[in-house]
């Protein structure tokens, strides 16, 4: 009766911030993106991403407990850098990838269905 | 002061993809050139973010079976349904054109179901045939098949096709599509009258909007036989080494009498040939070793969307999750105001 609703899992309630940035008060170019309703799905492939970028010492996240929905990640960069920068170059990045897969998988499904029929 | 993200390098990646198989509930294919952090969030969005739709509200008008009334809907919310349009429908909570009740063309389907077990003493199926939906574009995919192989059209599930080429070993056919599927049985004098609400929703909310049977990727292996060492091998020795795996990954070539991998990928990374070859006194005889970079994908659905569709739809929604999440500008500029502020 007193249940939350399913969709409170996914669905971020009205006057949260989807993200927020913190900056770290001890270490200069350092700081924690906190993602309302995100999990490991977007929390670990962000994670990677950033391990890309050389100018990122540190990228991490975590899911602080299994009922509160959302991810922190933690980012700490070189000083050519920013946090924030790249986080939305992350992002960029994965966008990209992602519009390059979609292409990739069009373009292979037009030559398998055009491939020549065996006879089997 | 620098806008956060403006110019920075690009570290992107550029994935190739090889199809193997395709049919309407099953895909086979090899991805390459990108890392695990990619496969696994393609699969888990695939599984509980792509959206479908499925029975969510039933309203009981009679019920005499011998299933109770939640029983019923829960069955009914089970039943998958053709949903090639959830991606461009509106979410019943996101829906300001109706107050989620049915009878919306933007978030809801309804349908009717209504079944008598008349005198006759023959127990009575009602099954996912008997509901009657109000929108052709949305209906229980095995009458949807039914429907399409009774137009003649290609018949989704080529039979003959499909064992010719060996293809799901593991189910039985014919596939039993045109029975339906089973609500309850109805015994004589027995009656089922609802009204049944669909609406569009994913996996992550209940499991029933899950348009994936499964989705599961391996990392492909490399096999590497050291042919020097294999040579001090007696022909009994071999075969040994190659009865060791629990899957029959390899084999003796009959004219030469030498080991040759003969499914790669039928490995399961149990490591018994290398634990064999150690005992054998012959470390380093075989090498196995994960691509990193390459995986392999089987998708198989529950019917309500095609695979390719479900592939090409974790994309987009994956995409926009990512949207979401990205910095507003306000949030970037403080950002970059503190770092400013403290680190000079
Ligand atoms: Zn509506």
């Amino acid at each position: 009766m007193n249940a939350p609703d399913r969709y409170e899992r996914f669905v971020v309630p009205e006057g949260t911030k989807k993200v927020s940035y913190e900056r770290d008060t001890k270490i200069v170019n350092a700081g924690s993106f906190t993602i309302e309703r995100e999990d490991h799905t977007i929390g670990n492939i962000l994670r990677m991403q950033l391990h890309r970028d050389p100018n990122v010492l540190f990228a991490g996240y975590k899911l602080p407990h299994p009922l509160q929905y959302k991810i922190i990640v933690r980012v700490h960069t070189a000083n050519q850098s920013t946090p924030t920068q790249a986080y939305t170059q992350a992002i960029n990045d994965l966008d990209k990838e992602l519009e390059n897969l979609k292409q990739a998988f069009e373009d292979e499904k037009t030559r398998y269905d055009e491939r020549p029929k065996q006879g089997y | 002061m620098e806008r956060a993200g403006g110019g920075g390098a690009s570290y992107q990646r550029f994935p190739r993809v090889r199809i193997r198989e395709l049919r309407d509930d099953f895909a086979k294919f090899e991805l390459r050139d990108t890392d695990a952090s990619m496969a696994n969030a393609l699969r888990r969005v695939m599984i509980a973010e792509v959206p479908t739709v499925a029975i969510d509200l039933v309203e009981i008008e009679v019920n005499s079976s011998v299933l109770n009334d939640e029983f019923i809907a829960h069955r009914l919310g089970l039943i998958p349904l053709t949903s090639a349009a959830a991606m461009s429908m509106r979410f019943s909570r996101d829906c300001d054109a109706c107050d989620g009740d049915g009878s919306c063309e933007y978030c809801s389907v309804e349908f009717h179901l209504a079944a008598r077990a008349t005198d006759s003493d023959q127990t009575l199926e009602v099954t996912s045939n008997d509901l009657r939906s109000t929108d052709p574009k949305v209906c229980p995919v095995d009458q949807a098949r039914a429907y399409q192989h009774a137009l003649g059209g290609s018949e989704p599930f080529d039979t003959a096709a499909a064992a010719d080429q060996r293809q799901l070993p593991f189910l039985t056919f014919p596939f039993p599509f045109h029975e339906g599927i089973l609500i309850v049985k109805l015994r004589r004098g027995q009656e089922l009258r609802l009204r049944a609400i669909a609406r569009k929703g994913i996996g992550k909310d209940h499991a029933k909007w899950s348009p994936a049977a499964t989705v599961t990727f391996m990392y492909e292996p490399e096999i590497r036989i050291n042919e020097e060492l294999m040579e001090t091998l007696t022909l009994d020795e071999k075969r040994n080494l190659v009865e060791s795996s629990p899957t029959k990954v390899f084999n003796i070539d009959p004219n030469t009498q030498q080991v040759v991998v003969e499914d790669a990928e039928a490995y399961t990374y149990d490591d018994e040939v290398i634990k064999k070859a150690d005992a054998m006194g012959k470390p380093g005889l075989i090498e196995i070793n994960a691509k990193e970079d390459s995986f392999i994908f089987t998708v198989e659905t529950t019917g309500a969307i095609t695979a390719y569709e479900l592939i090409m739809n974790a994309i987009t929604v994956f995409r926009q999750k990512l949207d979401a999440v990205r910095l507003q500008d306000d949030d970037g500029d403080l950002g970059e105001l503190g770092a400013h502020l403290v680190g000079g």
